[in-house]
């Protein structure tokens, strides 16, 4: 592949974090650009993400320019499970998605699933706006999507289903580990007992075998994630 | 295509609806079976759809009666999951161009749906807030759109005019018979709205995709209104 490709994030977003385990998982070069979220550079809403000002955005083609110098000749693609997509259409023998439709229709119920069923629910508790069921419940329908001992969501490929879900199961087992979040004192740490019960094996076993990956160890910066949390979640309800 | 395609689906549902319309434009060879909600056979969620839910694909298997579902046929839920798999086995149909820089802006297209028009028009029509955040919606995906064209993205139908679609006969309905459960007349209100200078490249597109004849095949006015009028009996204040 000879277009460029960059990538502006910000490093304590997990949906930046999709696309960095997407690109390292595929192999491909790349450039990554750090946006300060807090301390956007101007040009960054201008000339890179007119539409959302937000990050992950990639930008693909154009002349090999510097980041902070973005080109209006490349193209600018933005939302992180349309990023993930475009990456599979651009590297198609990564395996990023499979070939055959009925497994890529797989790969994406999986996307959609780790959406609505747990990334709403887990950012809904862990800003307390509700209890653990809801992630519970939905910790339960993604571990029915799940093969028995697979060491991937869908398939035996690492597809965008795995770099989908992976950023926020690491900040899962955070919660459960440091108990940091707006919850009542406790809550995180209960909530890790409930997931050591054999009711949550299949899923857990997926969880551990995800964050052991090479791909993972190399993005993910817990400490940095921790520090983030700690900034952000400094009330907590009673 | 030589495999069997059936589509379960309701016709008061939008996201059913949304699958109809790209089967249409793709004109793509299908059976269709009309799944009652309120009142479920059976077998749906036994050997279709285990949550129960429509739009439901089966995909391949021997070609059976949609009554008598086989085990050998791929189930396939989620519209937009499904509308990705149609532009899958149907690669010719345009239902997503080839070119992985337009398919991104089609797919930008329909998350941009689901996230500023799907989820606050329902949240209005069900009275759960005013219209504003659907207003503000309308205008994040009228800045996408481009003057005069007939489609959403390039020059062909794709699954960002189907999933966008159903919703937009919906708003119709809403505005001109002021049926929901939000306060009497704020369906009326927001049609008023509607109708100023600045939703105008909103509302021609709005009016080029309502006269699509794929629509105007799939689309029961009068059925989803009789919907509206069973489901929206109560009014917020």
């Amino acid at each position: 592949m000879s277009e460029q490709l960059t990538l502006y994030l910000y490093k304590n977003s997990p949906y930046c974090e999709k696309i960095e385990l997407a690109l390292a998982e595929a192999n491909v070069p790349y450039k990554a650009y750090q946006i300060d979220i807090w301390n956007k550079p101007e040009w960054f809403a201008t000339n890179v993400n007119p539409v959302s000002g937000k990050v992950p955005v990639v930008t693909y083609g154009g002349p090999n320019v510097d980041p902070d110098d973005p080109s209006p000749l490349s193209a600018k693609v933005a939302e992180s499970n349309v990023i993930l997509e475009f990456l599979a259409d651009v590297y198609p023998d990564s395996g990023l998605l499979p070939k055959d439709p009925v497994l890529r229709a797989k790969v994406r119920f999986f996307v959609n699933a780790a959406t609505k069923h747990l990334e709403e629910p887990c950012y809904a508790f862990v800003q307390w706006r509700e209890p653990y069921d809801n992630a519970l419940k939905g910790i339960e329908f993604i571990q029915g999507l799940l093969e028995e001992d697979g060491d991937f969501a869908v398939g035996d490929h690492y597809t965008i289903a795995d770099a989908s879900i992976s950023p926020l199961l690491a900040r899962l087992k955070i919660v459960i580990e440091t108990d940091i979040g707006k919850f009542p004192v406790g809550m995180g740490y209960k909530l890790g007992e409930e997931l050591k019960g054999p009711k949550y094996a299949k899923f857990m076993k997926y969880v551990q075998r995800i964050l052991e990956r090479p791909s993972l160890k190399k993005t993910h910066d817990e400490e940095s994630a921790i520090a983030f949390f700690k900034t952000i979640f400094t009330e907590r309800a009673q | 295509m030589s495999e069997q395609l059936t589509l379960y689906l309701h016709k008061a549902s939008p996201y059913s609806e949304k699958i109809e319309l790209a089967l249409a434009e793709a004109n793509a060879p299908h059976k269709a079976c009309q799944i009652d909600l309120l009142n479920k056979p059976e077998w749906f969620a036994d050997k279709v759809n285990s949550v129960g839910k429509v739009p439901v694909v089966t995909y391949g298997g021997p070609n059976v009666d949609p009554d008598d579902p086989s085990p050998l046929s791929v189930k396939i839920a989620e519209s937009n999951v499904i509308l990705e798999f149609l532009a899958d086995v149907y690669p010719e149909s345009g239902l997503l161009p080839k070119d992985p820089v337009l398919r991104a802006k089609v797919r930008f297209f329909v998350n941009a749906v689901t996230k500023h028009i799907e989820e606050p028009c329902t949240a209005f029509v069900q009275g759960r807030e005013p219209y504003d955040n659907a207003l503000n919606g309308i205008e994040f995906i009228q800045r996408l759109l481009e003057e005069g064209r007939d489609f959403a993205v390039g020059d062909h139908y794709t699954i960002a005019d189907a999933c966008i679609s159903p919703l937009l006969a919906r708003l119709k309905i809403v505005t001109e018979t002021d049926l929901g459960k939000f306060p009497v007349g704020m369906g009326y209100k927001l049609g008023e709205e509607l109708k100023g200078h600045k939703y105008a490249k909103f509302m021609k597109y709005v009016q080029r995709i309502l006269e699509r004849p794929s629509l105007k095949q799939t689309h029961d006015k009068e059925f989803v209104i009789a919907f509206f009028k069973i489901i929206y009996t109560e009014r917020v204040q």
